[in-house]
């Protein structure tokens, strides 16, 4: 009986999970608060009632049935009554270019975010900050997993994009006592901030070098110690540079960084990561891990590749700090520290190393567990190392470690079973 | 010149407590081929249960019970402690480094980080935020050595170190504990083959960092009463690098790196402005192991638990 | 007078106090298979680390169609045209046996950083070019309907093709061989012996095997060179090589030492 429930849904192709989720997010919209009100609830719950029913037990069967019916009930139906249509418009998408394909999911999944995030700032902030986290693990996905290194060093790459892109935005376009009265109009700003950004990015790689070239000739445990010398190396030189205030931090950073922006940023960051590590010039970053001897014998240049690792990884991480920078307004030299080392390690290790749907997956995971777990507090910091610790037992590589992200398979259309599917 | 005397005094303690944590590391290092990331904060545990000793003896011997002079006490709480917290590291070691025997170096790296802010995290939870406060049972006695002013205490701590190394070192030497802990160095797999209860050795290994890190957050907390949940990371992770920097397995390169980071940091902050202090001891440190990547003992792979 | 492929003249190694290799010299030309046999510990390896470039020879020179190529990195000498397979099986433990043999094809590669980054037309056009010559190269092996597997989960046989398929796919016009037999049963044995034949005719590639098997140095090497003690101490055809008292002696004398 439960196979006959679940059997139409293995045949919905990406659109129409996108389409069931449209469906609920849009009713929440639409009608979120006075179905809250039905259930016993004061208001729309913000982030899945984690923190009502943490805050107040008496009220998880409450919760329980928003959640049923807002999301769970008109998704499921929506995507059960739509997948014909949905595997035909699919189908009908994949025979455009990929490049249309994909702008088009793309679009329905902003949509989606922009919809369900619309009744709350809070959401907004925390879709922004998991979109960041996003780019952070898969950056170090990079050089953690698929270059197979223990590299501590991404705080420091995010606090050098951070700082370059806070001093040329507040520099340039806030009137701060700091640099001077503003130097261009805001209305360029909008147009520089990319260019603010990838300076940052730039920034960030060729801090990178410090790292890079010491891996030539030491691997493990000693490049480590160095990447988490350089670490510290930033986090102390920052706290030192008067001109940017030091450990007091920068604030008054223009409000740049948006919902669409940030999406956009993750996307590309994905996607390029994605194209690099599934060419041949990527699989050497594996090669040089599983066998870097090999490797060499095999024509790879094991220099050029441990240097295009760290420097991709580390630009990826410097755009993530100036847009984390720009979300929050506020920048200083405590957010990058062991803290930050160890949930960013965190979320590589418990995704997945080697895999783009990993870190996707311990990225969103780790943070959304980080925000729902508020209300308890430091016993947050309890529940999410366990949980840790516990994947490391049972999985050592991660929850969904060296699987491949193959975007043409995943916006396939799903035939019927008794074809291919 | 006094002043570099004064400093080098200071250095000497600043370094005891490197070299007491370092030790912990590399012990594990040399068997296990695994940096104990919560080890810094075993250190901070040990502080802490010998705060709660300490105190409860106090309390001992305020009701008369029985009569304990404050030396005693001193002696009881840095013995008790150490055996207390050898426990911690054990059970440390059953659950998050047993498990993960033979899993990547990498997941068992990432359990250690994560184990030591369960301990940071616990120690908030069930202390709160207050700070606590070594209660003093040293009375400071000063003496002028030619203008050079040095404390018992700093005295004491020094003295305290070298002969815990001195210990660990005769330990391993000439018992047949130690014997079998540098078998484990050199070849791990054949070891149990011999009959040593392998995963008895590395509890002990782990007991005994521990007890050196316990008595570490001790001295500490009679130099610099006021404790903290997070002075472990702070500690913990510049003891690692002067484990590395002494060679890894090494245990008399751990002693010696460790004192000569507490030269290093004492003597910037002598010449430049203490803010960057750190800044430039680590850029020393990253110098020193780009140069020389093995560290002072260490070699790549061979010799390991080495004297 | 055509230049020999490969040269090696009066290569010397040490290692800290031990003089590894002393006085080495070969010359291979087009096409020819050479053998390089000797007791364990003579410096057979090391010879090949050297001409391979992972180690930069203390004295002598190296020389590729006439040009040095002592002193150049590894990957510039493998792409040269020098191939070879280890004695150890050093396969890629995480990637697939397709990955293996295209990963090989890494100097080749024109599309570079951008086409890497930002999948461009010509991106995809040349890894299709690469997969394509990749899978050809399988078949040849026998293993292609083995592509997609992890060679962590494949037999010792299907592994020792896919290095040796590993090997082949950097186009070399030498192939240096370690040991290409070890551990293995009399069945694979003539497998293996195959394919080296195979890839020596079809591919016409000069071949310099080092072996510890007398029937395969014996039936598919046209001269031998013994070492011992990094010096060689005889040279010929297998079956003077056989019969050498130097040789019989390295080898007996070896045992009788240990």
């Amino acid at each position: 009986m439960a196979g006959e429930i679940w059997k139409p849904y293995s045949r919905v192709p990406l659109l129409g999970w996108f389409f069931g989720a449209l469906v609920a997010v849009t009713l929440e919209r639409l009608a979120g608060a006075p179905i809250a009100r039905f259930v016993g609830l004061q208001k729309i719950p913000v982030l899945f009632g984690f923190s009502d029913m943490l805050k107040t037990p008496v009220l998880v069967p409450n919760v329980i049935l928003y959640l049923l019916i807002v999301y769970v009930v008109p998704a499921a139906v929506a995507t059960r009554l739509g997948v014909s249509p949905a595997n035909g418009i699919a189908a009908a998408l994949y025979r455009l270019p990929m490049a249309v394909t994909a702008a088009v999911h793309l679009a329905l999944l902003y949509a989606i975010l922009h919809v369900w995030a619309g009744i709350s700032d809070y959401r907004v902030l925390v879709l922004r900050l998991t979109l960041i986290a996003v780019m952070l693990t898969l950056s170090l996905n990079v050089i953690n997993g698929y270059m197979g290194e223990f590299s501590c060093s991404h705080p420091g790459f995010m606090a050098l994009g951070a700082y370059c892109a806070s001093v040329l935005t507040i520099g340039l376009f806030v009137d701060a006592q700091l640099f001077g009265a503003a130097s261009l109009p805001p209305a360029l700003g909008r147009f520089l901030f990319p260019l603010a950004l990838i300076l940052g990015g730039l920034v960030a790689s060729v801090g990178a070098l410090f790292v890079a070239i010491p891996s030539f000739r030491t691997r493990g445990d000693y490049l480590a110690i160095i990447s988490l010398a350089f670490m510290f190396i930033v986090k102390s030189l920052i706290e030192n540079l008067e001109f940017v205030r030091g450990p007091r931090g920068l604030s008054g950073h223009p409000d740049w960084a948006d919902l669409p922006t940030v999406f956009l940023w993750t996307v590309l960051c994905v996607w390029s990561i994605n194209n690099f590590v599934r060419s041949t010039i990527g699989k050497a970053l594996n090669a040089v891990r599983d066998n870097e001897m090999a490797a060499d014998a095999m024509t790879v240049d094991t220099r050029k590749t441990k240097i295009a690792a760290f420097l991709f990884g580390a630009f990826w991480a410097g755009i993530a700090g100036g847009l984390f920078a720009h979300v929050m307004r506020y920048v200083n030299p405590g957010n990058f520290g062991i803290q930050n080392l160890a949930e960013v390690l965190a979320m590589v290790y418990f995704g997945g190393l080697n895999s783009v749907y990993g870190s996707i997956v311990g990225a969103v995971s780790i943070s959304l567990l980080g925000e729902a777990l508020r209300p308890l507090e430091i016993f947050k910091w309890i529940i999410i190392p366990l949980l840790l610790i516990l994947v490391m037992i049972f999985r050592p590589t991660g929850l969904i470690a060296f699987r491949d992200l193959d975007v043409a398979n995943l916006l396939k259309p799903k035939t019927k079973p008794g074809g291919e599917g | 010149m006094i002043v570099f005397l004064q400093n080098l005094v200071n250095a000497l303690q600043w370094g005891s407590f490197y070299a007491l944590i370092a030790l912990g590391y590399s012990m594990v290092y040399s068997i296990l081929m695994l940096f104990n990331f919560a080890h810094g904060d075993i250190f901070m545990v040990g502080s802490y249960i010998g705060f709660g000793v300490s105190m409860a003896l106090i309390a001992l011997a305020s009701w008369g019970a029985v009569a304990l002079p404050n030396w005693l006490i001193l002696v009881l709480t840095i013995l008790i402690s150490m055996f207390l917290t050898s426990f911690v590291g054990v059970i440390v070691e059953r659950v998050g480094y047993r498990p993960l025997r033979n899993a990547p170096r990498a997941s068992a790296a990432i359990t250690g980080l994560m184990i030591g802010i369960i301990l940071e995290t616990g120690n908030l939870a069930l202390l709160g935020a207050r700070r606590v406060s070594f209660p003093s049972l040293i009375a400071t006695a000063t003496y002028d050595l030619g203008g050079v002013f040095v404390t018992n205490k700093k005295i004491m701590i020094v003295l305290v170190s070298l002969l815990l190394a001195l210990a660990l070192h005769q330990f391993v030497r000439r018992t047949k504990w130690g014997m079998a802990m540098r078998a484990m160095a050199f070849d791990f797999a054949v070891v149990p083959l011999m009959g040593v209860p392998l995963n008895r050795m590395i509890a002990l290994t782990f007991a005994l960092g521990s007890a050196l890190a316990a008595a570490a957050g001790i001295l500490f907390g009679i130099a610099y009463p006021v404790l903290d949940p997070y002075m472990g990371i702070l500690f913990g992770w510049k003891a690692f690098v002067a484990a590395i920097l002494g060679g890894r397995g090494s245990v008399m390169g751990a002693t010696l790196a460790g004192f000569l980071l507490g030269f290093t940091e004492i003597f910037v902050a002598m010449i430049f402005p203490s803010t960057l202090r750190d800044l430039i001891a680590y850029s020393i440190i990253l110098l020193i192991l780009t140069v020389r990547p093995h560290g002072f003992f260490g070699e790549p792979y061979s010799a390991r638990l080495r004297l | 007078m055509t230049v020999p492929l490969l040269q090696v003249r009066n290569l010397s190694h040490d290692f800290g106090g031990l003089r590894a290799v002393r006085g080495y010299n070969l010359e291979i030309g087009s096409g020819q298979i050479r053998g390089l046999i000797g007791p364990n510990g003579a410096g057979k390896t090391t010879i090949f680390n050297l001409i391979t470039g992972i180690y930069k020879p203390g004295e002598g020179e190296i020389l590729l169609n006439g040009e040095k190529i002592n002193g150049l990195p590894p990957h510039r000498i493998a792409s040269m045209g020098v191939s070879r397979t280890f004695q150890n099986l050093l396969l890629w433990r995480h990637m697939t046996v397709l990955e293996h043999v295209k990963m090989a094809h890494y100097s080749k590669i024109r599309y570079g950083w951008f086409g890497a980054f930002f999948g461009t037309p010509g991106r995809h056009r040349e890894e299709a070019e690469i997969e394509g010559k990749a899978v050809h190269l399988l078949d040849r092996m026998g293993i292609r309907h083995l592509a997609d597997q992890v060679v962590l989960n494949l037999p010792y046989g299907a592994q020792r093709r896919v290095e040796m398929a590993r090997a082949l796919a950097t186009e070399p016009s030498i192939l240096l061989l370690d040991e290409p037999t070890a551990g293995m049963n009399p069945e694979e044995l003539e497998q293996v012996m195959e394919i080296i034949r195979r890839v020596h005719g079809e591919f016409r590639l000069s071949i310099l095997l080092i072996e510890h098997r007398m029937k395969v140095v014996m039936e598919l090497c046209e001269t031998v060179q013994t070492l011992d003690f990094g010096a060689v101490i005889a040279e010929g055809t297998p079956e003077e090589i056989q019969n050498n008292p130097r040789v019989i002696d390295a080898y007996l004398g070896r045992e009788r030492a240990d």
